[in-house]
């Protein structure tokens, strides 16, 4: 019985003081894509991501009630590090949503303007309101009321007039404000105001509240684990345990493979597919219908640029060529069928664009200028009397390489349920298709990597192969790989372009663009030889361009691919509409 | 004075009168509405030099250039083309999004375009040399849209280039005021929303916004549109069709220009 009372007063206390308005309530998660944009577009660091902040623990001075319940001394403030913005999973002070998400967007905008560093928090947060609500009028109206709003529904919170009068800033945190960064906190605040952040007490709260933070991690983490075993898929794990060989030093497959495998382009794998299964069987034992990526011959050597010796290292990565084989032919999935329907739509458009040939010997209608001009001609048989003219489909002499980055990072999720990975599949089906209609020639390899001596390189579909079920089969089989040895994936694919006969030759590089592998391949090692790549690309009059899925800081985009040479998607969800879309726009 | 009003960047003006004291052609490079065609335009009128456009695009012959044969009643004669004007006589040849053009037909183009200074036309068999007057200009948007397309470098190599961008904030504000007749206060807002959407850059949309987008606001403002309307559909609605990307412009501009200010 007693218990029964105090678990309703517990309840009754907590309502009481806590007046946030759960129903009007902003949650982060809905709106943090809009926030972040707005982030860049008031000059934001594009390197930094948006989190959801944890809590801290501030000593306030509660009203009698709130000491009862317990509640008031946590708090989730605002702040910003080196990697990013920390805001609160959700808003709900104002009774009206509009005004909660004006709130969102002010938070955002105040941290471009301070950088709060211990005791100076008073002055920047005052600096940084005056400026916002000088130069944007409607933050001056949400300004306005949100402070008075404050004063009068939250009492405790009535220090904060004191504090933008100047005086000593009060214990209760102003959620107009922006704190100092979380991690290093107890220094920074002043040291009577600050209790321990307690960090362990809050174990469920926080496992709720970090999942975005960790989701961006997560990348990171798996690259400093070395053990590369732990990444082999485990159908391959068990495979070896079958055939108890080790591939690595003792290859089970011929060197005389059937086909010249540095020559990727000329294999026809149609034909040679049975055998194909025949052989493998017998090597493996392995039932026949499963999915194999099976390799082409041993590999080849190709170089590498090392900025600090500034040399190539000669033959010093291996590019190791794969096909996938038993995979299951298949029909354009049912969920891009509406969206090829739209993409149609827009290649009818460049369908229509055709070109005048005159100067023809025959052809469809007579050409009036020639005429014309045959008739005030001098010396009529000097004259070439080539009459005629003909409309033609443009032929657009084009050939297109495309290069999936399949590394570790496109497995980080979108959505739980959907990978980047999956999105990369989606487009090159999407974008297979658009290409086929048009009738332009084009390729799809992929690439993922584990240190020089392994670049896994994949042929989906080469430039002799039909476009069909069995490519798009082979599409739907990509699984991701390891690390982006992008330098290594581009050079193996200017070799294949550089062959090509066409006049346009286009290397579309679709990666989330950070050169990186588990040995120095990294930071700059790997963005120096990826930029050396992309010169010999153009020099062999290719023409390079990188569509990336943006997931960090890419301030070195430019440098690497050059101004124009390349696209961010923001949203990985619109790559398979956009990238068609993209190739259009370079092609028209 | 010149009655057409252009405002410098930089030091274009002067580069223009140098190359032009050198026989030079000009190269201009630069995103769409920052002032390509009004510069020209001024430069002709200072030079005091007719001035010949052509826009180029895929199907541009180089007939439709140099010139071609035409009936009347007396039989065939002759026709010159803008190009073949501009030769003959002095002036300005423009040549506007040259990358558009075929490069068989930019090739008649070469040997005006460097120290020989002379057209010839395979028609009439005639070798026109140039007119000491005669200037060659042409432009192009070099966006991503066009890296497939670009100049032959034997073509690019023979011009003195001049790249624009954007007029920096405090020239664009007097371009702004002068274009359309807003106040200092609004052409300063007009110019802040243009450099905060200017920051999105490659990413999210297509092109940033142009100068002359932001006179198209202006003007709808001067003719007693509110402010926030005339940005949403002049400035907004023009550089993206994605849902979240309007959203955040939307946001942007109502943080500028609110419903209350405008009374
Ligand atoms: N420096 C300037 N001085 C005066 N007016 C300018 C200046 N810059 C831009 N403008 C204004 O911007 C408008 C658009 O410029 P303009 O038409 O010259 O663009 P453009 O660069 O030729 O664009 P496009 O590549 O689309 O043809 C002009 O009508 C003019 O009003
Ligand atoms: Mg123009």
């Amino acid at each position: 019985m007693d218990e029964k009372v105090g678990k309703f007063w517990d309840k009754y206390l907590t309502k009481k003081v806590s007046r946030i308005h759960k129903k009007e309530e902003i949650l982060f998660s809905d709106i943090n894509k809009t926030l972040k944009l707005f982030y860049h577009l008031l000059g934001g660091d594009k390197g930094k991501e948006l989190h959801i902040t944890d809590k801290r623990s501030i000593k306030t001075s509660r009203t009698l009630l709130e000491k009862i319940s317990g509640n008031g001394e946590t708090f989730f403030l605002p702040w910003q590090d080196e990697k990013g913005l920390y805001l609160p999973a959700s808003l709900g002070y104002f009774p009206l949503k509009t005004h909660n998400e004006m709130h969102y967007y002010w938070l955002v905008a105040l941290l471009t303007q301070v950088n709060i560093k211990g005791s100076n928090r008073e002055a920047e947060n005052q600096k940084g309101v005056r400026v916002l609500i000088k130069k944007y009028a409607g933050f001056r109206e949400f300004y306005t009321y949100a402070h008075q709003y404050l004063l009068n529904h939250y009492p405790e919170l009535s220090t904060i007039e004191s504090s933008l009068e100047g005086s000593s800033a009060g214990n209760y945190p102003n959620p107009l404000w922006i704190y100092p960064s979380l991690s290093s906190a107890n220094k920074l605040l002043d040291s009577d105001d600050e209790e321990e952040v307690q960090r362990q007490n809050d174990e469920q709260r926080k496992s709720e509240t970090l999942q975005m933070k960790k989701k961006s991690e997560q990348i990171d983490d798996k690259k400093e684990t070395d053990g590369l075993l732990m990444f082999l898929p485990e159908s391959i794990m068990s495979l070896m345990e079958q055939v108890k060989v080790d591939r690595q030093e003792n290859d089970s497959y011929d060197e005389d493979a059937l086909y010249n495998a540095e020559d990727l382009d000329e294999i026809t794998l149609g034909q040679k597919d049975a055998n194909l299964s025949a052989r493998l069987k017998m090597d493996l034992d392995i039932s026949a219908n499963s999915i194999e990526e099976y390799p082409l011959g041993k590999g080849h050597f190709i170089d590498e640029w090392d900025y600090k010796k500034e040399v190539y290292l000669k033959n010093y990565v291996c590019i190791k060529p794969f096909i996938s084989i038993h995979t299951e032919p298949i029909a354009l999935p049912k969920r891009l069928e509406k969206m090829m329907r739209r993409i149609q739509s827009e290649l009818d458009l460049m369908e229509l664009d055709r070109i005048k040939r005159d100067n023809l010997p025959y052809g469809d209608e007579i050409n009036i200028d020639t005429w014309i001009d045959y008739k005030g001609h001098q010396n009529r048989s000097n004259h070439p009397q080539r009459f005629f003219e003909t409309y033609e489909r443009k032929m657009r002499d084009m050939s297109t390489l495309i290069l999936a980055d399949v590394s570790l990072s496109t497995e980080a999720g979108i959505t739980q349920e959907i990978r980047v990975i999956d999105m990369i599949k989606d487009s090159l089906m999407v974008f297979s298709e658009s290409l086929y209609r048009l009738q332009d020639r084009f390729a799809i390899y992929t690439f993922s990597s584990i240190k020089n001596t392994k670049v896994n390189f994949h042929i989906i579909k080469n430039f002799k192969e039909k476009y069909n079920d069995d490519i798009r089969g082979r599409i739907d089989a990509i699984k991701p790989g390891y690390y982006t040895r992008l330098g290594a994936g581009i050079r193996e694919s200017a070799k294949i372009l550089e062959k090509q006969q066409s006049a346009n030759k286009l290397l579309l590089i679709l990666s989330d663009g950070k050169p990186n592998d588990v040995d120095r391949y990294d930071g700059r090692y790997g963005i120096e030889d990826t930029k050396k790549a992309i010169e010999e690309v153009k020099k062999k009059g290719i023409t390079p361009f990188c569509i990336t899925i943006d997931i960090e800081a890419k301030e070195y985009l430019p440098y690497l691919f050059g101004r124009n040479s390349y696209a961010l998607i923001r949203d990985a969800k619109k790559l398979p509409k956009v990238l068609p879309e993209i190739y259009m726009n370079l092609t028209k | 004075m010149s009655k057409t009003y252009y405002l410098p960047q930089s030091n274009e003006v002067e580069l223009f009168k140098a190359a032009e004291g050198m026989n030079l052609p000009i190269l201009i490079k630069g995103p769409t509405g920052c002032g390509k065609t009004r510069f020209i335009e001024a430069m002709g009128e200072m030079l005091g030099r007719e001035i010949y456009t052509v826009v180029c695009h895929d199907d541009l012959s180089a007939a439709d250039l140099v010139g071609r044969h035409l009936i009347d009643e007396n039989g065939t004669y002759w026709q010159d083309g803008p190009l073949t004007k501009a030769v003959r006589n002095g002036g300005i040849c423009y040549l506007d999004e040259i990358i558009e053009a075929r490069k068989d037909t930019t090739v008649v183009l070469h040997s005006l375009a460097d120290y020989r200074r002379v057209l010839p036309i395979d028609r009439t068999g005639e070798v026109i040399e140039a007119h000491p007057d005669f200037m060659l200009v042409v432009s192009y948007n070099p966006g991503y849209q066009n890296v497939l397309k670009g100049m032959k470098p034997s073509t690019k190599q023979r011009f003195i280039s001049l790249s624009f961008d954007y007029p920096k904030a405090d020239v664009e504000k007097k371009v702004l005021m002068q274009e359309s007749g807003i106040d200092e206060k609004i052409a300063q807002k007009l110019v802040d929303i243009a450099g905060e959407i200017r920051r999105l850059g490659d990413c999210d949309i297509q092109e940033a916004v142009s100068t002359r987008l932001l006179i198209y606001a202006g003007k709808l403002i001067t003719k007693g549109f509110d402010p926030y309307q005339a940005c949403i559909h002049s400035i907004v609605e023009s550089l993206s069709d994605e849902e979240d990307v309007l959203e955040v412009l939307e946001k942007l501009i109502s943080l500028h220009f609110t419903k209350s200010l405008n009374v």
